[in-house]
């Protein structure tokens, strides 16, 4: 794997594809499990690893599963790894465990995992599907840690369960204040993701609108404009290509 | 279809696929469970722990059968500790849409006399939404000496009064503790006076 495909691939996951703040996938945990800082990032941890197994096996069993069957095979290799996590959880986080309650099995339709197995995991090699994995899961946990922080200081007066102060509006504890963040969250990613893309677009669009010298022309003579035009030609189809 | 088509058919690879990902799935999750299996008293001293803050000795109790249940809900386990005191797990119904809350409550004695509740402390719910209402204070309004047979009520009309934003499941709750009260007025005084002996 080159390494410009690997910063493809942790741009995608970590933001340009943001599992919950750009494809709104997740909802269900997200929802639910952001009521503080540590159970978002225990929720999110456990994706990311039930994310980089299943998409491992998934590449290396891709070209022997049918593609007929490749949904309840992913499926059951998907549960497969939930219920390891559960087991090991279980066994030795138990108070993590008891904090997510219904959500852990859960994680078995969770879309994203089901999402990237299927787009990405079933036509990319190994390595590129771990890496896959690995950056859509931390995606999926940075943002479940930040809307389980804000909802933690607002409604708990709390961060990662230390107490801040008195104030707390319990609005941000219930269902309401969830949906509230959590939009919030996803306005706000996506205008500074929007603005930024803009300006990259823009320096990109004016780079191509460069004009294009006439070497047929009489007068173009000067060695040294020449060679910059020619110059300035060459950046703009660089960046044409790169573009496309 | 012959036999030996289906055999080199699609279809039979799809069923051999999925077979073999199922059956190894199976026995590695089997192995598995085997290792991380967590016992029933693995489960009992987490619990002791989430109680008091660390690990307890502790010895179950048996009752006869009808001391399970009575009229403010059922008790699961008694658990007699090492310092005296008793644990029970009691669960308290009539909560909201009649669910119930589930919820280990420390029985303080000194020796053969009941003193009152130590501490409750939130096991499992069902059908409550509004559990977030019942904070800690709530939970240790029920830490009190107890004298004669006293029990807790969200109405204005009893002594021992708990109340919370969400009245259907603080009922459950008092419920539950009342149970372990009750239980223990009717139960545990007579074995405190045994187990002393």
């Amino acid at each position: 794997m080159t390494g410009k495909r690997f910063k493809t691939i942790a741009f995608d996951g970590l933001l340009k594809n943001n599992p919950t703040l750009r494809l709104v996938l997740g909802t269900c945990p997200t929802l639910a499990l952001s009521t503080a800082a540590l159970n978002g990032i225990g929720m999110g941890l456990a994706v990311t690893f039930i994310l980089i197994c299943s998409n491992v096996l998934i590449s290396l069993l891709r070209k022997t599963i049918p593609n007929a069957v490749r949904i309840p095979a992913f499926v059951i290799i998907i549960a497969t790894f939930v219920t390891i996590v559960r087991m090991v959880l279980d066994k030795f986080i138990p108070s993590l465990y008891d904090s997510m309650g219904v959500y852990l099995p859960l994680i078995v339709v969770n879309c994203i995992i089901l999402g990237r197995a299927e787009s990405f995991a079933s036509k990319n090699t190994v390595l590129d599907s771990a890496c896959d994995g690995l950056f859509t899961g931390l995606g999926f946990t940075c943002a479940l840690t930040l809307i389980g922080a804000v909802r933690e200081i607002l409604g708990a007066g709390a961060i990662f369960g230390v107490r801040l102060w008195d104030f707390k509006i319990e609005f941000f504890t219930s269902s309401a204040g969830a949906f509230f963040v959590y939009g919030l969250a996803i306005a706000i990613f996506n205008a500074v993701y929007s603005k930024v893309e803009n300006v990259r677009r823009s320096k990109t669009f004016a780079l191509r609108m460069l004009p294009k010298p006439d070497v047929s022309a009489p007068d173009n003579l000067d060695p040294d404009a020449s060679g910059e035009a020619e110059k300035a030609n060459t950046t703009a189809d660089v960046t044409a290509k790169e573009v496309k | 279809m012959t036999v030996k088509q289906f055999f080199k058919s699609q279809a039979f690879k799809c069923i051999i696929v999925l077979l073999v990902i199922a059956l190894i799935a199976g026995g590695l999750l089997a192995i598995l469970n085997d290792v991380l299996y967590v016992t029933e008293e693995e489960r009992t001293m987490r619990a002791i722990e989430k109680v008091y803050g660390q690990e307890m000795q502790y010895e179950e109790k048996q009752f006869p059968e009808e001391a399970y249940s009575n009229s403010y809900g059922s008790i699961s386990k008694v658990y007699f500790l090492e310092n005296g005191n008793y644990l029970v797990q009691s669960t308290g119904g009539e909560g909201y849409k009649g669910g119930t809350i589930t919820v280990w409550v420390v029985l303080n004695f000194d020796g053969t006399s009941f003193k009152g509740i130590d501490k409750v402390v939130q096991e499992s719910y069902e059908k409550q939404t509004l559990m977030s209402k019942l904070s800690y204070d709530v939970y240790s309004a029920h830490n009190d000496e107890v004298t004669g047979e006293v029990y807790f009520t969200t109405k204005d009309d009893g002594i021992k009064v708990v109340i919370s934003g969400a009245t259907y499941s603080t009922n459950a709750l008092n419920n539950a503790v009342d149970c372990a009260l009750k239980f223990a007025h009717e139960y545990l005084v007579e074995n405190a006076t045994q187990e002393v002996e």
